[in-house]
């Protein structure tokens, strides 16, 4: 079967730093995969050089079987992202916005209109027709980012931080439509720093740390403690897991001692 | 476990230092160097405006004090209040305004936060120099009078009390109103409307100059007994009573202005009062959907141009619409026409046929800003344009293609205002304007793609002013002005020469084949550029 997402030791460097080392992904079709890390650790490096948005250093990229390098612009069209500054244009309405993206991606424009009204009929934005996006809040800003990376219905989807800032009503809605985008054959990369929305939703889990993959596979293999733990077998949650495997949590003696 | 008690002088030397570490962080980029030599040059010149008004009005005001004709000093008390008054409130039009009411979040107590606001708002241009003049007046009305002294200097304190008072309350009260986009836009070009407004002073003068005298009086006399009752009149009315020896005429006045900057102080204790409580007495309207916005409504389609190219079109247009500083820029040809208009008894009539290619390569001049950072107002959206499956070219020349329909629009508007003004520039001005915008508009657009590629910077289309593209993109659009407006020069010096202006529009012809083929051939690389220049476009656009 392939890979929806396929990358060999993807490096990125910046001058003397690295910021993604080495990093060899491979996520199936129809994977609800979360990619997680700490501050600094390379995820939207990696999220940015698979989206086409920054070359790197040296690897390959592969998105649905074509080359990133050779093929940007047949990736392009397959994909939908949720980038890290939400690619809006402050100027424009909700509406003018969708229905741009929507023809940059190549639909025709009564296409694009109608599915620009249900988008912003489904997340809620109608009620705001005339503001400009620069004066929308940051969480209805990032649900008019999600209309906007899936208007051309993609195959893969790449969210960085999709829910952040978004209320619990309008997250609930976001996630019962990435869930159904995946029933229905889609791939999902996310990042999250939230875990619990990471441990709800996605079936793999990919963590990077100092810009290396220190883990990958699926959530429910990741969370069995190993045989050389004090638990062998038990289940951990996917914080614990995480905090094992990036560094653990802060000892008592860090903490500040005059704190109440 | 006992709380903290905030020490407010603590509280107030921790503001400071915070301003000043601000002022420090910002020289660590270049840009805020840059910003330091020109704030420095404009504190020269405000001093240079602060030192020379001031010797204007202490003349002025030791004049009418030698001749005893102190009520006339209540015109300069009204110009100084006016400009006190109406700058601050103008100039928040062209910048963004530090919300100091973010302070509230802090343990501090009202007396503190209030002298935090009133300090702050206080440390302005308009201030600095209305306190230049007001003590220019001072100094004056003492030369000539020293037995006025502490007469003027009371009244003019009062004055300066109530002016840095009424400032604050004016402010405080509009802030919240002014700390929306589209208010800043509306004010920012009432502004502009005002400036171009000065052109007509002159004539209204010319016109109640031919007025008989007694009629012009007439209108002044009308105006008097109202400025009296107000604090500058008031002020000047205090001068003028102590001069006169009227020791009980001057202390009614007296008493008003200081109510005056009562109330003032009041008007400003009252909103801040309400901020320090958390009120907030606007309010957010919501804007409600009528059955007219849920109508779907398809977006643009050029004829002959693929859907990239017309939305990016339109979104360009819908950009340039919404706009003020880029709509004053549509406006700027009929400022350009006021000014012909203004000279047309000259000797400017004896030279109107150059009037429309020279309007003309202003047009073009004002695009500058728009051309040379054609992805400066995109900000975050520039990573739409370079996520979508379609090649970079199509949006550099969609971007060029709606510069290029403001561009004809805007010369549209002024051959139309030259041929009403005088008549229709002749046939051979039109076609040589039409080969010089051949040679010129490739040559602009293709140094504006790369400038805007190569030195991109973020700015924000609803603000006026302190905005502008980086210093290589200044210097190298200046660079290329000039050559293509001194090759202009020089084909209408040829045609008048030669008295054959078919001269100067053939060589303007020929220049324009090698400039469109560098246009297109430019345009046939943009996605290489695009391609090891994304990370710089997107990394410099995106910033907060």
């Amino acid at each position: 079967m392939e890979a929806a997402i396929l990358t060999e030791n993807l490096t990125r460097r910046f001058g003397d730093f690295t910021a993604v080392q080495d990093v060899n992904l491979r996520v199936e079709t129809g994977q609800f995969y979360g990619f997680l890390g700490p501050n600094g650790a390379g995820k939207s490096t990696t999220i940015k050089m698979l989206t086409g948005l920054m070359a790197p250093t040296s690897g390959r990229m592969q998105i649905l079987g074509f080359d990133l390098a050779t093929h940007m612009v047949d990736v392009k069209r397959q994909i939908g992202v949720v980038p890290e500054g939400m690619a809006l244009f402050g100027r424009l309405t909700g509406s003018e916005y969708l229905n741009f993206v929507g023809r940059m991606y190549g639909l025709n424009r009564t296409t694009a209109a109608q599915r620009a009204a249900e988008l912003l009929e489904f997340m809620e934005l109608t009620d705001h027709p005339k503001t400009l996006i620069t004066d929308y809040s940051h969480g209805m800003q990032k649900k008019l980012a999600m209309a906007a990376a899936v208007i051309h219905g993609p195959k893969v989807l790449f969210l960085d931080e999709p829910f952040e800032g978004v209320d619990a009503i309008a997250s609930n809605t976001l996630k019962a439509m990435l869930q159904r985008m995946i029933s229905r054959g889609a791939t999902i990369f996310l990042t999250s720093h939230v875990l619990e929305i990471v441990e709800r939703l996605c079936t793999h889990v990919g963590i990077i740390n100092n810009g290396r993959l220190v883990a990958q596979g699926p959530l429910d293999d990741l969370r069995v403690s190993t045989a050389d733990e004090a638990s062998p077998g038990e289940r951990m949650s996917l914080e614990e897991f995480f905090l094992k495997t990036v560094g653990g949590p802060r000892t008592a003696a860090q903490e500040l001692s005059w704190l109440g | 476990m006992a709380g903290l008690v905030p020490d407010s002088r603590e509280q107030l030397r921790a503001v400071a230092t915070l301003r000043w570490r601000l002022v420090l962080n910002s020289l660590r980029s270049v840009r805020g160097r840059m910003n330091l030599v020109s704030r420095s040059i404009a504190g020269l010149l405000v001093t240079a405006a602060g030192l020379g008004g001031a010797f204007a009005l202490g003349a002025t005001a030791w004049e009418l004090t030698r001749t005893h004709k102190l009520e006339w000093l209540a015109a300069f008390f009204w110009i100084v209040f006016l400009f006190w008054q109406f700058f601050p409130v103008m100039a928040t039009a062209f910048t963004q305004n530090i919300d100091t009411s973010a302070l509230l979040r802090f343990p501090l107590s009202y007396k503190t936060y209030f002298f935090v606001r009133l300090a702050m708002g206080t440390l302005d241009i308009a201030t600095a120099l209305g306190l230049f003049w007001s003590f220019g007046l001072v100094i004056g009305i003492s030369a000539a009078a020293p037995r006025l002294i502490p007469w003027a200097v009371v009244a003019v304190l009062g004055f300066i009390v109530f002016n840095v008072l009424l400032a604050r309350a004016i402010f405080v009260w509009i802030e919240h109103w002014l700390s929306r986009r589209r208010s800043r836009e509306i004010m920012g070009l009432l502004f502009f409307v005002l400036m171009i407004g000065f052109q007509f002073i002159g004539p209204a003068l010319d016109h109640y100059a031919k007025k008989p005298t007694g009629q012009r009086f007439g209108y002044v006399a009308k105006l008097v007994p109202v400025q009296r009752a107000l604090p500058p009149g008031l002020s000047a009315s205090v001068i003028a009573a102590a001069d006169s020896g009227n020791a009980s005429g001057l202390l009614g006045p007296l008493a008003l202005l200081i109510a005056y900057s009562g109330a003032a102080l009041a008007l400003l204790h009252l909103r801040l009062r309400q901020q320090y409580r958390g009120e907030n007495p606007e309010g957010n309207a919501a804007s409600t959907a009528t059955a007219e916005d849920a109508a779907i409504r398809p977006g643009w389609k050029l004829p002959f141009f693929s859907a990239p190219v017309s939305a990016v079109f339109e979104k360009e247009v819908r950009y340039f619409s919404r706009s003020g500083p880029m709509l004053f820029t549509m406006i700027m040809p009929l400022v350009v026409i006021l000014l012909l208009w203004g000279g047309r008894k000259s000797f400017l009539q004896h030279q109107s046929e150059f009037f429309f290619p020279i309007g003309a390569g202003y047009c073009l001049l004002v695009m500058t800003n728009l051309v040379y950072n054609s992805f400066g107002g995109d900000g975050g959206g520039i990573q739409s344009f370079l996520m979508a499956p379609i090649t970079f070219r199509q949006v550099v020349f969609a971007k060029n293609l709606a510069q290029f329909a403001v561009l004809v629009v805007e010369v549209a508007i002024l051959l139309l205002g030259v041929s009403l003004i005088y008549r229709p520039p002749h046939p051979v001005f039109l076609v040589l304007t039409f080969c010089w915008y051949l040679f010129a508009a490739p040559i602009n657009f293709g140094v504006g793609n790369l400038l805007s590629l190569y030195s991109p910077k973020k700015i924000d289309y609803a603000v006026f002013g302190r905005q502008r593209a980086s210093e290589t993109t200044i210097f190298a659009s200046l660079g290329v002005q000039l050559v293509v407006m001194g090759i202009g020069a020089f084909a209408i010096f040829l045609g008048y020469h030669y008295d054959n202006y078919w001269l100067g529009t053939l060589i303007l012809a020929v220049l324009a084949i090698p400039a469109i083929t560098a246009y297109l051939i430019l345009m046939r690389r943009i996605d290489a550029i695009v391609m090891t220049r994304r990370e710089v476009l997107a990394t410099e656009l995106c910033k907060a």
